[in-house]
């Protein structure tokens, strides 16, 4: 209104802010520090990565921490196991939850509040609660030490479904009428109208799925017992135990369980980097108070 | 009436086709699951043969059992510990943060606080075991201080084992609180502060007398998510427990884990998680009541 004179700012006072600096570089350091060290110590030698103080630069390069977990621990079968279960997985979880959501918001289709309730109903029953029976239905299907088990279980979860439902909201209804008018067919407006305009919900619960899938730990641990079938979670834990404070002689060096822990990381930091935008929005839906 | 069903439900008949699959998961893998682990719950655990009804021992067993009593409290403390840390650490995060004027050191910290989030439990334990341990870095920093002090293996000490667990957890899971608290300072009107910043008040005073108020509803959600959560971790000790520390942390979920999959003790275990089940409903009912979730505001 009265020109740029009195544009003042609205910051904190100079003490403040420097304490908040203080706290946030401190804060930085605690997070970051942690992860840099795995990636220094992962490409030491043995004999560095082992040697007692804080390794957050290198005494010396060295990939020996990768060839052996490649070639003695054999991580390959493992990492493999984690892209099938995780990939094929999230793909089947992100269609089917769409064809749900789907369902969610037609009109006036009988039934319709009933399978809502139920679907609510099922998002009350902690999975880890029920993990006894869980093993003892995969017994009875056959289904332990299986991609199949590694993939079912957690196949459906009702906070997608209820997810893409929102999206699926946002979506206009008389689109979806008039397309029906013209004779289309259900599954031809579920892809040809609503699929194509969901995008960000489809990105976020591919990637909220991927990341939960890729690291469970609960279900390999109840299910598999076979290590052909076991997850890099597994084999990570059964690494990380065996070499733990109080045990004797470590199975894997520092400097390949590092290398191991790297290997882990690297999926969930790619799909961070392409999901990232969507993050913010995704997220905070999931814990909105209706 | 009953022929108009029907015909309207005849009308949806693809549209139930394409639910058919997820009703038939939920039955199969949510229903079923509930009904066999109640049934077990009141049956006595075999390896061979057949199992028969024994009415509540089962539960008058894990009430009895001094190893589930503890499993009960160390689940609490941690749990309890974990989330008042990761409220507090999330909030100061997200307050901090939001006075960074320079986007570029905003998005880089909000990303790395997030990371860990995101990474699975075997990852962030195996690494804090390796920070923890006797040539770890955090030995190694101590060091700076004091040279001539002995190197602690932490992980061995069960006077820290709840602390290390505490801590790790809000390291692992404060980034997702402060992304929560950040998206809600965001939506609060800016034409607040302007008022109250003409009106001379300082930003410290602002933020404590506007942001805060305004997360009060956050915060809710946030509590109660932690108390749905609370009885539930079993990742992390899964990871990072070893026998020295054990009694120290041992959760109720890894032990249902333990006697009723690696022990075939099925009947106590389903028993527990049928308990865990109730104290939960309990305890979010409480929590819902004391902080008048439900009304609104």
């Amino acid at each position: 209104m009265k020109g740029k004179k009195h544009q003042f700012k609205n910051t904190m006072s100079r003490p403040w802010r420097i304490m908040n600096y203080i706290f946030l570089v401190i804060v930085f350091m605690t997070m970051f520090l942690p992860l840099w060290n795995v990636l220094v110590m992962s490409t030491s030698t043995a004999l560095d990565a082992g040697a007692s103080g804080i390794k957050i630069w290198w005494k010396s390069f060295s990939l020996e921490g990768y060839e052996f977990i490649f070639r003695n621990m054999k991580i390959a079968t493992p990492l493999k196991n984690s892209i099938i279960v995780s990939v094929s997985g999230t793909a089947a979880q992100v269609l089917l939850s769409a064809l749900a959501g789907y369902v969610l918001i037609q009109n006036d289709m009988p039934f319709k509040k009933s399978i809502t309730s139920f679907i609510m109903l099922t998002m009350m029953i902690p999975g880890d609660l029920t993990l006894i029976s869980i093993y003892q239905l995969n017994k009875q299907l056959g289904f332990l030490n299986s991609y199949t088990g590694l993939i079912i279980n957690g196949l459906v979860s009702g906070f997608s479904i209820l997810l893409m439902r929102n999206y699926f909201l946002s979506v206009p209804y008389s689109l979806a009428e008039s397309a029906r008018i013209d004779g289309s067919s259900e599954l031809k407006i579920f892809y040809k109208i609503y699929l194509p305009l969901s995008g960000p919900g489809l990105a976020t619960i591919t990637f909220l799925e991927f990341v939960g899938k890729w690291n469970s730990v609960m279900i390999p641990a109840t299910i598999t017992t076979d290590p052909n079938y076991f997850t890099l979670p597994l084999v990570l834990r059964n690494l990380v135990t065996d070499s733990a404070a109080i045990s004797g002689a470590p199975l894997a060096k520092d400097n390949a369980i590092m290398a191991a822990i790297v290997i882990t990381t690297i999926p969930l930091l790619l799909v961070y980097v392409f999901a990232q935008r969507f993050l913010t929005s995704g997220m905070t839906l999931g814990a909105t108070k209706e | 009436m009953m022929q108009q069903l029907w015909k309207r439900m005849y009308r949806y008949k693809m549209v139930y086709l394409m639910l058919l699959p997820v009703l038939a998961y939920f039955i199969v893998f949510s229903v079923y699951p509930l009904v066999l682990g109640i049934r077990n719950s009141f049956m006595s655990s075999r390896m061979i043969g057949d199992s028969e009804f024994i009415g509540i021992q089962n539960y008058i067993d894990v009430f009895n059992n001094p190893v589930y009593t503890q499993a009960f409290s160390n689940t609490v403390i941690v749990g309890a510990g974990t989330f008042i840390v990761q409220f507090l650490f999330g909030l100061f995060l997200a307050l901090g943060i939001n006075e960074i004027r320079n986007k570029a050191g905003k998005s880089m910290i909000q990303s790395i606080t997030y990371l860990p989030y995101m990474l699975s439990w075997s990852i962030v334990g195996g690494l804090w075991i390796k920070i923890l341990a006797p040539t770890g870095m955090l030995n190694g920093l101590l060091n700076l201080f004091n040279s001539s002090r002995t190197m602690v293996a932490f992980m061995a000490e069960p006077k820290y084992a709840r602390m290390i667990m505490i801590l790790t957890g809000a390291w692992k899971s404060a980034g997702y609180y402060t992304l929560l608290f950040l998206a809600a300072i965001v939506s609060i009107d800016q034409s607040i502060y302007e008022a109250a910043a003409i009106d001379g008040a300082s930003r410290v005073n602002q933020m404590r007398s506007i942001t805060v108020p305004n997360l009060v509803p956050t915060m809710k959600v946030i509590v109660v998510l932690g108390t749905m959560g609370l009885l539930r971790n079993f990742d992390q000790i899964f990871i990072m427990r070893n026998s020295v520390i054990d009694d120290k942390i041992r959760n109720l979920l890894y032990l249902i884990y333990n006697d009723g999959i690696q022990k075939f003790n099925t009947g106590m275990a389903t028993a527990a998680a049928a308990l865990v089940l109730i104290a939960t409903f309990v305890i979010s009912y409480i929590v819902r009541k004391v902080i008048k979730y439900d009304q609104n505001y």
